[in-house]
């Protein structure tokens, strides 16, 4: 059984190499995130650059966990070129040799980057090529007044009317940990932010989804959401008066971060991948056309698009981040501790 | 002997089905939910969940909802099957197809529908509230009446199609003797139809409770997160915390429910057909 398992194997990837013509474009392997982003993503940085290269690239759609594991399972012989994160797992990627370190240098738009996005280099990671950032966002039509700061989820004026978001989404976990930084804890300890959320409870919804967020703010007269800007945009072509507000407080944010898989072969194209998408012009269209919020200092957004971003040196001295290997120690925990908060 | 060669050649394709995909996976799900973190034998998830009041609260809701959804089922199903089965046959074909519509079209889909029409200001809520019967937020989502309501629309065609089956087999005469020898329409339904009716009850309501107790989507959508039901806290496990021994543990707890739940069905029906 091993041995014919083995002969099949043996004659397919003859086969493959026999099918494999003799000039074959150079070949990236490299992972989107399915839908919408992917969609923008090809029309971006896909296509362009296999134009501007004449090389292939083939997009296999996994979302950041699911990448990570597969990277895990291939370690041996990994599969993937340029590696896509949304949640933090360069941190433990870099630190299991998983993905191999970029050197400033090697990246021309490095320069225009604010700190930052460079940042993780000297730890092994990749750049951050976009920015998701998490807010509060509220009707405009309906809400008393405009939101200033995470503390305002405790205003009265708002009662009934907050939607909370689900810990198992992690613009919902970024979310929850903001409040609990508002009230004093961190991340090690959680108690102030679900002593502040039970606060909450009886006047908010919780929902676990983008679509159920949508359908509270369409259907539910909701008010006031912890969320991300991005969704807000998404909200906004729905038809919904919803606009995004940075808390004072900070602006936690979800970094989307390129990078460069370890003992790959064709590893100065994958470098130029990850250079191209850091490029003014790509990270304008992302802006454009989804709201992520650029990195590259370079990048020139219409005033109107400027504002419903994070944009210029003082929006972005704002954004903060939770230490991604300390949200993966407590995760599991923190999440049932919330179930157990909110079930009825 | 050829006979049996034949036999098997005829079942191989539904045993092959079974065994790769039924019971390969339940024996995998069996071995995952006795692993431990180390990679060892345990009984630590069967142990957390047992001894945790947050999740026997989740069984408890569980088991009453589909307690109180198989009796709605049971209820509205039973009369309705009886008219099926008493209509003209061109009646009944037209019957049979209203309520099996909403088949057609997935669970998901029809959840939506609930979901606008049970929301705040949705037509249900803005009735109640046009009335004077509730305040002007009043919303029927996120609550456990929300999760009846869906249910008992999904699982109502398999308990009534279920009932009619047997609903169809009563002789009418029976029926024809009770009435002549005095007895009131309602009196023949109790005394005659419902007894001879039962096993169709029996088994549609069966299929009612185990098709809600391991429901997930509509529980989910119109209870939402804050009223968690046993299905949905193993897709939580699996998918969002990435917990698949706690997972697994969970699942072999559900079958042996469902397991516990059709014995007394097994036995019942066993001493009546045997």
């Amino acid at each position: 059984m091993v041995a014919n398992v083995s002969k099949a194997a043996a004659l397919l990837a003859l086969a493959s190499v026999l099918a494999t013509p003799a000039f074959a474009k150079d070949k990236l392997v490299i992972n989107s995130y399915g839908g919408a982003y992917e969609q923008i993503h090809r029309k971006l940085v896909i296509e362009p650059f296999q134009k501007k290269y004449d090389v292939d690239v083939q997009v296999i759609t996994a979302y950041s966990a699911d990448a990570l594991a597969q990277l895990r399972a291939q370690k041996a012989a990994p599969q993937f070129d340029v590696i896509h994160f949304s949640g933090g797992q360069e941190v433990v990627a870099a630190r299991e040799g998983l993905i191999g370190p970029i050197k400033a240098e090697e990246l021309t738009n490095a320069r225009d980057l604010y700190p930052f996005a460079t940042e993780g280099l000297a730890r092994g990671e990749g750049p951050v090529h976009a920015v998701a950032a998490i807010g509060l966002l509220y009707n405009k039509d309906k809400a008393p007044k405009k939101p200033a700061k995470w503390a305002d989820l405790w205003d009265p004026a708002y009662k009934d009317h907050v939607v909370l978001t689900d810990l198992s989404n992690s613009y919902g976990l970024l979310g929850f940990l903001m409040m609990n930084k508002v009230k004093g804890g961190d991340i090690k300890n959680p108690e102030p932010g679900f002593e502040a959320v039970k606060g909450l409870l009886g006047g908010a919804v919780v929902v676990s989804t983008s679509p159920e967020l949508q359908q509270n703010f369409a259907q539910n007269d909701a008010w006031i959401a912890p969320y991300a800007q991005d969704y807000a945009y998404t909200l906004r072509k729905a038809g919904l008066p919803i606009e995004f507000v940075q808390g004072a407080e900070g602006t936690p944010a979800v970094y989307l971060t390129a990078n460069l898989v370890a003992n790959r072969p064709n590893q100065e194209l994958a470098k130029k991948f990850i250079d191209f998408s850091l490029s003014a012009e790509v990270q304008e269209g992302w802006a454009r056309e989804l709201r992520y919020s650029p990195t590259n200092k370079a990048t020139k957004l219409d005033e109107a698009l400027a504002k419903e971003v994070v944009y210029g040196e003082q929006a972005v001295s704002g954004l903060m981040r939770f230490n991604p290997l300390d949200v993966d120690a407590n995760r599991a925990s923190i999440i049932e501790r919330w179930k157990k908060l909110i079930a009825r | 002997m050829r006979d049996r060669a034949e036999d098997l050649a005829l079942a191989s394709p539904g045993i092959l089905l079974l065994a790769f995909a039924f019971i390969l996976p339940i024996a995998e799900m069996l071995r995952l939910s006795i692993v431990g973190h180390d990679g060892g034998t345990t009984f630590e998830h069967f142990t957390r969940f047992l001894t945790d009041p947050y999740y026997l609260g989740i069984v408890w809701r569980t088991i009453y909802l589909s307690i109180i959804i198989t009796l709605f089922c049971a209820i509205v199903g039973f009369p309705l099957a009886y008219v099926m089965a008493r209509a003209t046959p061109s009646l009944r074909l037209w019957l049979i197809v209203l309520i099996i519509l909403p088949l057609m079209t997935s669970v998901v889909v029809r959840t939506f529908g609930w979901m606008v029409l049970l929301g705040r200001g949705g037509l249900i809520p803005f009735t109640l509230w046009k009335i004077g019967f509730v305040g002007r937020n009043f919303t029927l989502m996120q609550t456990e009446a929300a999760i009846v309501i869906g249910m008992v629309q999904v699982l109502l065609p398999f308990t009534t199609l279920s009932i009619l089956g047997v609903v169809m087999k009563i002789d009418r005469r029976l029926e024809e003797a009770s009435r002549t020898m005095g007895a009131s329409f309602l009196a023949t339904l109790r005394t005659v139809v419902l007894p001879l009716a039962m096993p169709g009850i029996l088994a549609g309501s069966l299929l009612a409770f185990t098709l809600s107790v391991s429901s997930f989507v509509t529980p989910s959508l119109l209870g939402g997160v804050r009223l968690p039901v046993i299905a949905g806290s193993i897709y939580e496990s699996a998918t969002k915390t990435l917990e698949w021994n706690f997972a697994a543990a969970q699942s072999v707890i559900l079958l042996v429910g469902v397991l516990l739940a059709l014995t007394p069905y097994i036995k019942l029906s066993g001493r009546r057909h045997g």
